[in-house]
């Protein structure tokens, strides 16, 4: 990675950052996920087709990864970012690309508790721009209202992320070019590693998904569309969008029956 | 005359917060900050004197928290309430009772709604995108990147407009209504279906306990026996000839019933399924490859 690469891809990571300048919308839930997370780092990097490679899994292992009232242990926007990253700059010392997604699961693990740590930390250090809001509304000044928010905390926001993140960035350039070699027990460990990570975002999207019995049956139906008939998930997604506007119109119906 | 808040000072009232609601997150008033910077212009429209601005102000950087993309209905019914205070009805402490008693439902439909539904659902079928097009997956990414905050921006403004115009009673009456409940309902079963789908096409974990019988080999070549193997016990092969792909599946159902009953956090499951995947590794099990390969 050049310097200027570097740059850009901290200065990403502090953009999908939880709370940052661009809004939770376009930055965490846009910018910090995996599937954008990854393209960024490929056009960055001039290898969107690794990226992708990488991207995908990433984005599936960690599809149920919300936070609920601000706590936040892993931080995705730096995992992705930091793994998608590290995964193309060691490209060249792996053979196929299960390793290639394994070495993205294991910088996605450096990056996610870099990430979270700092997270933390900027939560903590906001507190001191309370009294800062404080003494502008105290003046009953409307047009200075956002100084605090904006300047205050933000400040802040951006060295606990772009900071952090460029170090991360060196580090993994510095063993690129050291010519660390990595072990094979740890590739191949890495690799499982890595095609097993899908279950945990499958599994925890379920636990949200499922409310009733039933709901199991209909989480079975669209596994069996791809195993036994083959379906790829585009095929299973358009069958899935059918059913589900049938569903809505039956429920409709049988509402206003009750109605009526 | 009665005191009413432009559209203009509505508009900029959300753009504040829909760009700056996580600015200044924090432990003390979490989103308080970002609140207040919402609700400054419509103090600066509403009220005259420097002592009353102050006021309000001091009244909307105290204790704020919901899931900011949903929570706009907050800023709406507070830009309301400000308004009908600033015109001699209700009370300062009836604007910071209401806002207080927001935060619960508006947390819990954003976050059992929105981030936990929607957006995954989103991700699920730009994902299907992604791998439907396989010479260049990179659509998927960018479909997620125009819709997602495109339509979260219209949701949260309409959102926004709803709690100013209809108050507070008014969206607990849209709440209740039922219609909300079956696009949930529909939604689901969207969801479950290609849930269903993902899981048997990226999960993958293999037991490859093969085990092979010594043999004697006929080779045509030097016209001798030769000691070779041959699989009589293959377990993945008898397994997924049952029903395919029944250890993913398996494994899923093992990290649901993980986080759902027994309430472990996502950082420990990684830990056990690293856990696995370092057992099976030693004992020497092929290591799965993804479908995506």
């Amino acid at each position: 990675m050049s310097t200027i690469q570097v740059i850009l891809i901290a200065l990403f990571c502090y953009l999908g950052a939880i709370g940052s300048i661009v809004g939770n919308t376009i930055g965490w839930y846009c910018l910090g996920r995996p599937l954008v997370a990854s393209f960024v780092v490929g056009v960055i990097m001039g290898d969107v087709q690794t990226a992708m490679v990488v991207g995908i899994p990433l984005q599936i292992a960690y599809l149920a990864n919300v936070t609920p009232g601000g706590a936040v242990a892993w931080d995705l926007s730096y995992a992705t970012y930091i793994g998608t990253a590290m995964a193309i700059a060691m490209k060249g010392t792996v053979s196929d690309s299960g390793a290639l997604i394994g070495l993205a699961f294991a910088g996605a693990g450096i990056g996610g508790v870099v990430g979270g740590t700092m997270w933390n930390v900027h939560y903590a250090l906001d507190v001191f721009v309370n009294r800062w809001a404080n003494k502008v509304a105290e003046s009953g000044n409307c047009k200075k209202m956002w100084m605090p928010n904006i300047i205050g905390g933000q400040a802040i926001g951006f060295l606990c992320r772009f900071v952090p993140a460029v170090i991360v960035l060196t580090a993994i350039n510095a063993g690129v070019e050291a010519g660390i070699a990595i072990p094979g027990w740890f590739t191949t460990t890495i690799t499982t590693f890595g095609s097993m990570m899908a279950a945990l975002g499958m599994g925890i999207i379920l636990a949200f998904l499922v409310k009733k019995p039933v709901h199991w049956a209909i989480f079975l139906f669209g596994f069996v569309l791809a195993t036994y008939l083959g379906l790829s998930t585009m095929a299973v997604a358009v069958i899935a969008t059918l059913v589900a506007v049938v569903y809505y119109s039956i429920l409709d119906k049988k509402d206003n029956k009750e109605v009526a | 005359m009665a005191k009413t808040v432009s559209a203009k000072t509505l508009k900029k009232s959300f753009n504040n917060w829909f760009f700056w609601n996580g600015c200044s997150q924090q432990a003390e008033t979490m989103l308080g900050m970002a609140f207040g910077q919402s609700m400054a212009p419509v103090i600066d429209e509403l009220y005259d004197t420097k002592e009353a601005k102050a006021e309000g102000l001091k009244r909307h950087i105290t204790l704020f928290n919901t899931e900011s993309q949903v929570g706009s209905v907050c800023n709406g019914i507070c830009i309301g309430m400000e308004e009908q205070l600033a015109n001699g009805a209700g009370t300062a402490e009836t604007i910071q009772d209401a806002k207080v008693a927001l935060i619960g439902p508006t947390s819990a439909i954003g976050d059992s709604l929105w981030v936990a539904t929607i957006i995954p659902l989103l991700l699920t079928i730009c994902l299907s995108v992604a791998q439907g097009v396989v010479t260049a997956p990179w659509i998927g990414s960018v479909i997620y990147m125009i819709v997602y905050p495109l339509g979260t921006y219209l949701l949260s403004w309409t959102l926004f407009k709803l709690g100013y115009k209809a108050g507070l009673e008014g969206v607990q009456r849209f709440m209740v209504s039922g219609q909300l409940d079956k696009i949930i309902s529909a939604v689901t079963v969207l969801g479950l279906i290609v849930v269903g789908a993902l899981t048997a096409s990226f999960v993958s974990c293999s037991l490859n306990i093969d085990i092979k019988a010594a043999t004697q080999v006929f080779d045509e070549a030097s016209k001798t026996y030769i000691d070779g193997t041959i699989s009589v016990f293959n377990l993945d092969n008898l397994l997924n000839a049952v029903f395919p792909k029944i250890v993913p599946l398996g494994l899923t159902l093992f990290v649901y019933n993980l986080y759902a009953k027994k309430n472990w956090s996502p950082l420990a499951i990684m830990g056990i399924i690293l856990a696995l995947a370092i057992v099976l590794t030693a004992i020497g099990f092929i290591p799965g490859v993804g479908a995506f390969v």
